[in-house]
């Protein structure tokens, strides 16, 4: 039971443990990672504008050059004299000083008249009038006569008169008329995404590029345009930029949390994102999902993706061109995993935690189950003590909860049983006391009998013969009677005291009590009539036949209902009754009870505890022997019974004959 | 009829007068004895139709004398000797020991001269009703 109450506890308190701690696990990582996740986001979203900012500020800064180089005197006068190595010499320090992979002037009509050439920049020769070439007819750079079309720098400038910068798309046949290295740094074979739109192809010839053209005027005439660019395809500049300021190159287990990529249309051509050998990812193509979201629609798009081969909490949004057309996408991305790892972490901490309750449950379980059963403990070791008969059991120090109810119960069961204990130790004494007492007076009592005996046969005999004789006067056998008479009731007394001294020889036989009890009461009744006191007998149901001393029974009935014929005055009243009962101390042994109660003087509590000592009488000399109920006390004694009295002095008399239902073989 | 020889035995005199008053004006002979010792010598000189004793004797009682005489003249063999037994508080087993030892009459002391007379009487009238029978098988 203790065990089980202990176990109980614990097992409750680490049921509890548990519960708490993996809800905590779940709804803490959860909550956690999804406010990390989408503070990640915010951040993201943040980093995108920033990229945004660095990529935008890049076209200014290009647009700005040409602006300041249009405005050039040397040049307007270069270019009105038509001094083509002045202008390639001002074209190629523009190119160096701004990192344009390409820049041109065109006449106002659309051609272009000077170039950055293929062969390394700084010569001069690379640069020529476009009208030469246009005279000679045969030069090798006609064919970009009809590549004037394919600027979109030239023809927007020209269309509309202002100036211009932002993202163009260049067709391959425009970066050859350009340079013919530039088409081919701009070619990407296309690499095989698994989540991408399908495409034909098997490489992107197109390049994407930021630059700028801006008009330059004579008066109000546009006398010509100025235009230069930065190829964007395999470019390292701007997405090496966005990952060394917007993420300041942060590392997370040897790899950059950073990536920033730049799309034509899906492919990506810019980029920091490494392929699982460690590659830049150019050529590989965004998912099919971004793309449609991105570029279909124009949406900015901030979710997890899964980029090339990770998970990236990830920003995208389109680029625009200078016609307004969505060409690419800028990315921006930080790896998942450096998140799922702090996830990892945290469900780590609070599943050590649960841990640790769990291992504070069992403990404290113990130690409250100990607590707890320890005064229960305390309780059992005392019951078993008083079962062992210790009835002032150590029960422990006392609980102020429910055990303590218990103990205070236990202490008042205790005192109970102490008190019946002392009760029954007190009767058993008296009786004790009773049986040596008559075992005493017996002893002397058959002593004295057996002297007297002898005598008193003389005194009998003597006196009765005399009695015979016929020559004695009326006198004289008057005296001899009396003598006769009052040797008579020496040998009543002597017997008397055989009897009570218990040598005189039960012979029992099978009597019916209610049978015993009504010829004792119809004995008796006569004189009760006469006297004027109501007797009544009322005989108890399924008494069963006892063996008992017939004579010797019906002697003590007869002697108990007479005493208290003569405690009663006239109209009181005497009831007689039998019942199968219980004795008081003898609780285990079922009875025969009978009761006589009168509502007679009653007996004085100082003579309650004397009334069955011999010779005890409160009768007036003469009446009575004092032996009559000591003689019935040692009869009912010798049948295994007790004779109990309770009295009330003016209201009456209960005696109670108890007699145990089988009598003992050896009575 | 012949007078009846009655032996009483009793340590005690005033019994011993007693009982030959009471016996003697019952016309019977009574032999008084003071002793079991003193009844045995008597009992082997003699015959007698009746025996009356005591019990609580000095010396040797009288369920010892009672076993003598048993032992001396057995009950088959010859016609019993009716044996009175004054008791004064007799115990289970000292009434046990005396009716083994073939006591079959008992009278509590004290006793009034017409219960002792009674007592004899019914005694050696049995005694007579037995000596009639024996004797006529004899014949």
């Amino acid at each position: 039971m203790l065990y089980s109450t202990r176990s109980k506890l614990i097992i409750s308190f680490l049921g509890v443990s548990l519960l708490v701690g993996l809800v905590s696990v779940y709804i803490g990582s959860q909550l956690l990672y999804k406010s990390v996740l989408g503070e990640a986001s915010n951040r993201i979203s943040r980093d995108l504008n920033s990229a945004r900012r660095i990529y935008l500020s890049r076209i200014e800064s290009i647009g700005t050059a040409l602006t300041v180089a249009s405005m050039d005197g040397e040049l307007r006068k270069a270019l009105s004299r038509g001094d083509g190595a002045e202008l390639g010499d001002k074209l190629v320090s523009l190119a160096q000083q701004s990192g344009l992979d390409f820049a041109g002037i065109a006449s106002s009509d659309g051609r272009t008249i000077l170039r950055l050439g293929s062969q390394p920049l700084g010569g001069a020769q690379s640069f020529a009038p476009e009208t030469a070439s246009r005279t000679e007819g045969n030069s090798p750079n006609t064919g970009t006569l009809q590549a004037d079309d394919r600027n979109p720098f030239i023809r927007y400038v020209l269309r509309r008169g202002t100036p211009v910068s932002g993202t163009v798309l260049l067709e391959r046949s425009f970066l050859l008329a350009e340079n013919p290295e530039l088409a081919a740094t701009a070619q990407i074979p296309l690499l095989p995404t698994p989540m991408a739109a399908e495409r034909d192809e098997g490489e992107e010839t197109s390049g994407m590029a930021i630059g700028a053209g801006v008009p330059i005027r004579v008066g109000s005439r546009v006398a010509a345009v100025l235009y230069g660019g930065q190829l964007l395809n395999k470019s390292k500049d701007i997405v090496d930029t966005v990952r060394d300021t917007v993420f300041q190159n942060e590392t997370y287990k040897g790899r950059s949390i950073g990536t920033a990529t730049i799309f034509l249309k899906d492919t990506r051509i810019a980029t920091n994102v490494l392929t699982p050998d460690g590659n830049r990812a150019i050529g590989t193509r965004i998912s099919r999902e971004v793309g449609d979201r991105v570029l279909g629609k124009g949406e900015r798009w901030t979710d997890r993706a899964f980029v090339v081969s990770d998970w990236y909490i990830t920003a995208y949004e389109p680029i625009i061109d200078i016609l307004g057309e969505r060409v690419g996408i800028l990315y921006v991305g930080v790896l998942e995993q450096k998140y799922v790892d702090m996830r990892k972490k945290t469900q780590a901490v609070f599943i050590l935690i649960t841990a640790a309750g769990m291992v504070v449950a069992v403990g404290m379980g113990s130690f409250l189950a100990g607590r707890i059963t320890k005064p229960v403990r305390a309780l059992i070791t005392a019951s078993r003590d008083v079962s062992k008969g210790n009835l002032t059991p150590a029960i422990g120090p006392p609980s102020k909860d429910e055990i303590g109810v218990l103990q205070s119960t236990f202490t008042e069961m205790l005192s109970s049983l102490r008190a019946r204990d002392k009760r029954q130790r007190a009767e058993s004494e008296i009786k004790l006391l009773q049986s040596e007492k008559q075992a005493a007076v017996g002893r002397l009592a058959a002593g004295v009998a057996h002297e007297i005996n002898n005598p008193l046969t003389g005194v009998l005999t003597f006196t009765h013969m005399l009695l015979r004789r016929k020559d004695i006067d009326a006198e004289m056998r008057s005296d001899l009677g009396t003598i006769a008479k009052a040797t008579e009731r020496v040998r009543a007394i002597v017997k008397g005291l055989l009897d009570f001294s218990r040598q005189t020889v039960l012979e029992p036989e099978p009597t019916d009590i209610n049978e015993l009890a009504r010829s004792a009461v119809k004995l008796v009744e006569n004189s009760a009539l006469v006297k004027g006191v109501g007797l009544s007998f009322k005989p108890g149901d399924g008494l069963p036949v006892r063996t008992l001393d017939k004579s010797q029974m019906q002697s003590v009935l007869l002697n108990i209902i007479m005493n208290s014929l003569d405690a009663t005055d006239s109209g009181g009243t005497i009831a007689v009754s039998t019942n199968l009962g219980l004795a008081a101390s003898k609780t285990e042994n079922k009875g025969i009870e009978i009761s006589v109660s009168d509502t007679g003087h009653g007996i004085a509590p100082e003579n309650l505890g004397k009334i069955f000592d011999p010779f005890f009488t409160t009768k007036e000399v003469g009446k009575g022997t004092g032996l009559g109920l000591s003689v019935s006390y040692g009869i009912i004694e010798r049948h295994g019974g007790t004779i109990r009295v309770q009295s009330t002095v003016g209201k009456g008399s209960t005696f109670t004959i108890w007699l145990p239902l089988e009598a003992n073989e050896d009575e | 009829m012949k007078t009846r020889k009655v032996l009483v035995v009793d340590d005690d005199a005033i019994v011993l007068e007693s009982c030959r008053k009471v016996l003697e004006a019952e016309g019977y002979k009574a032999t008084c004895a003071q002793s079991a010792r003193e009844a045995i010598d008597i009992l082997e000189m003699s015959y007698f139709d009746l025996m009356v004793m005591d019990i609580k004797m000095p010396e040797h009682d009288g369920i010892y004398l009672l076993g003598k005489v048993r032992e001396k003249w057995p009950m088959d063999r010859w016609p019993e000797l009716p044996v009175l037994v004054m008791t004064g508080f007799p115990t289970p087993e000292t009434l046990k020991a005396l009716r083994r030892s073939g006591a079959r009459s008992f009278i509590a002391k004290p006793f009034t001269p017409d219960e002792l007379a009674a007592a004899a009487r019914k005694l050696l009238k049995r005694s007579e009703s037995n000596e009639t029978d024996e004797s006529s098988g004899d014949r």
